[in-house]
């Protein structure tokens, strides 16, 4: 019983933990970061949401998550005010409902595992469903990626000129943050809300370090991001921790080591 | 190519590559126009030079041209396609290269790849065939940069990372190349070499040449049109 969630977990981290180490460098070539982080507290929220109204949490953190990407730019361009700034107001906003949500939520949801998964994280609640859910996402978004790389990447490296040589950036870009939200709100089971966003950028900053190109950086980011995973939920199994915070441990290991080993590669070299 | 030739050619054309009639673009929340009452035509396969000090509005101009801005009056034309309704298709036909072109030492982008972005743009579903690539390494070659094709762009100099986009603007043969100050960070022999070989054997192969320049001794070395600008008009076109 144990061995059989304990492989469901892995598989369930190690897809998770890539498409997650992915869009992590994705978002934060495209200057998207506050964004993504926006997005995953839209999710949580949404989540919180579902607690209150007895709902799957996968429904409502979704339409927070994809609500958010797809009316940030329009609002942004309404007030009149920067994506970054727009962002932030929004995160903020989130983070309030979060809390409303998980007070106005009934005594017995509260005191539920329910909370907790939501927060930091469960891999108790991985069935056969999400892991099949999990594996499409993944599939489409590989197959988005492939099918679309050239101009994805000419976006990537540089959104101006890629709109000048007449990429329609908007409507990749609006592709990429839906599939994001998708990937942010399936995580969000195993890393809990908070720690989604972990998840999203340490393997993407450690991959910089070790990368040349785009392509090595993109598939580095997702090995890191699967085996940060694969350490944080053994870790989890073993010591009884929440799932979530021995991810980003995990995750912030591998940094830590990457960094010395690529200081130390640096300076040997005397750069 | 001798002056008659030049004249001969002037006459032959047969439309205007580019249009603008009236046009007046603003920066977003800004009172003032970045340009104003702008009213030009520049010919087909001609090289026109847009000169004038820093602020003028010659890069909003080549901007607004490409839509990338849209002015908030007036029109603007390119190849007879109104920009505000087929700017994406326009485009495909243009290159530009932006001023100031610098990107960051860590950036993960190959030059190769850099340059091949160029084309992906103009295929279906952004994807390369051989001979794509096969174009790609010959125009590195033409701008001296094939020996820096698997090097980071990141890592290169200045007028290194100019040549490599100069290289981008060329492979997707433009029919209307917009060039913002593609000299700023060349040494003095490959802006010769530009100016001399290139942008002349550019217009003699169809293509419009729309270049920006704050240098108001600059000339190329085939010029059809100087376009002098001043705080955001036109104060001055005339045939070179």
């Amino acid at each position: 019983m144990i061995s059989t969630l304990l492989l469901n977990s892995l598989i369930a981290g190690v897809i998770a933990g890539s498409l997650c180490g992915c869009t992590g460098t994705i978002c934060g070539r495209m200057r998207l970061s506050t964004i993504a982080f926006t997005m995953a507290h839209a999710a949580l929220a949404g989540s919180a949401l579902s607690l209150l109204l007895g709902l799957d949490y996968l429904i409502t953190g979704m339409l927070f998550a994809v609500f958010t990407a797809i009316v940030l730019g329009p609002l942004s361009d309404i007030l009149r005010i920067s994506l970054d700034t727009t962002s932030m107001t929004l995160f903020s906003i989130y983070n309030a409902l979060t809390f409303i949500f998980l007070i106005m939520s009934p005594g017995p949801t509260l005191s539920s595992e329910k909370v907790g998964g939501i927060l930091w994280g469960s891999i108790l609640a991985i069935t056969p469903t999400y892991l099949t859910i999990l594996i499409t996402i993944s599939i489409i978004y590989v197959m988005v990626l492939r099918i679309f790389w050239g101009r994805i990447s000419s976006i990537l490296f540089d959104p101006r000129l890629a709109e000048a040589e007449g990429v329609n950036v908007k409507f990749y870009t609006y592709i990429l943050l839906v599939l994001a939200g998708m990937i942010i709100v399936f995580t969000l089971k195993i890393t809990g809300g908070f720690l989604v966003f972990s998840l999203l950028f340490i393997p993407s900053a450690t991959s910089i370090q070790i990368s040349r190109s785009l392509k090595g950086m993109i598939l580095k980011s997702s090995i890191i991001g699967g085996l940060s995973s694969t350490i944080g939920i053994l870790i989890s199994f073993a010591l009884n921790l929440p799932v979530g915070s021995c991810i980003v441990i995990g995750a912030a290991t591998i940094f830590a080591a990457t960094s010395m080993a690529s200081s130390i590669i640096n300076w040997r070299r005397g750069d | 190519m001798n002056l008659e030739e030049r004249s001969l050619r002037l006459e032959l054309r047969e439309a205007y590559a580019v249009e603008l009639v009236d046009v007046s673009t603003y920066y977003y929340g800004e009172r003032r126009p970045a340009i104003t009452g702008i009213n030009l035509k520049i010919p087909a396969n001609t090289l026109s030079l847009v000169v004038g000090p820093n602020g003028a509005g010659k890069t909003t101009l080549l901007e607004t041209i490409l839509g990338l801005l849209k002015p908030r009056r007036g029109m603007v034309k390119v190849f007879g396609h109104d920009m505000a309704k087929r700017a994406h298709f326009v485009r495909k036909m243009c290159s530009y290269l932006p001023q100031d072109f610098m990107k960051d030492s860590d950036e993960p982008f190959l030059v190769k790849d850099v340059v091949a972005m160029g084309i992906a743009s103009n295929r279906d579903l952004g994807r390369l065939r051989e001979e794509d690539w096969r174009m790609v390494y010959k125009v590195l070659e033409l701008v001296g940069m094939l020996e820096f094709s698997e090097r980071p762009i990141g890592k290169l100099s200045g007028g290194q990372q100019q040549k490599v986009m100069l290289a981008r603007a060329l492979v997707r043969r433009p029919k209307l190349l917009l060039l913002d100050e593609p000299f700023s960070s060349l040494d003095r022999d490959s802006r010769r070499s530009i100016s001399e070989n290139l942008l002349p054997s550019l217009v003699e192969g169809g293509c419009t040449v729309i270049m920006v320049s704050h240098d108001l001794t600059f000339r190329p070395a085939v010029c059809d049109l100087v376009v002098r600008m001043e705080s955001g008009r036109i104060v001055e076109v005339a045939e070179a």
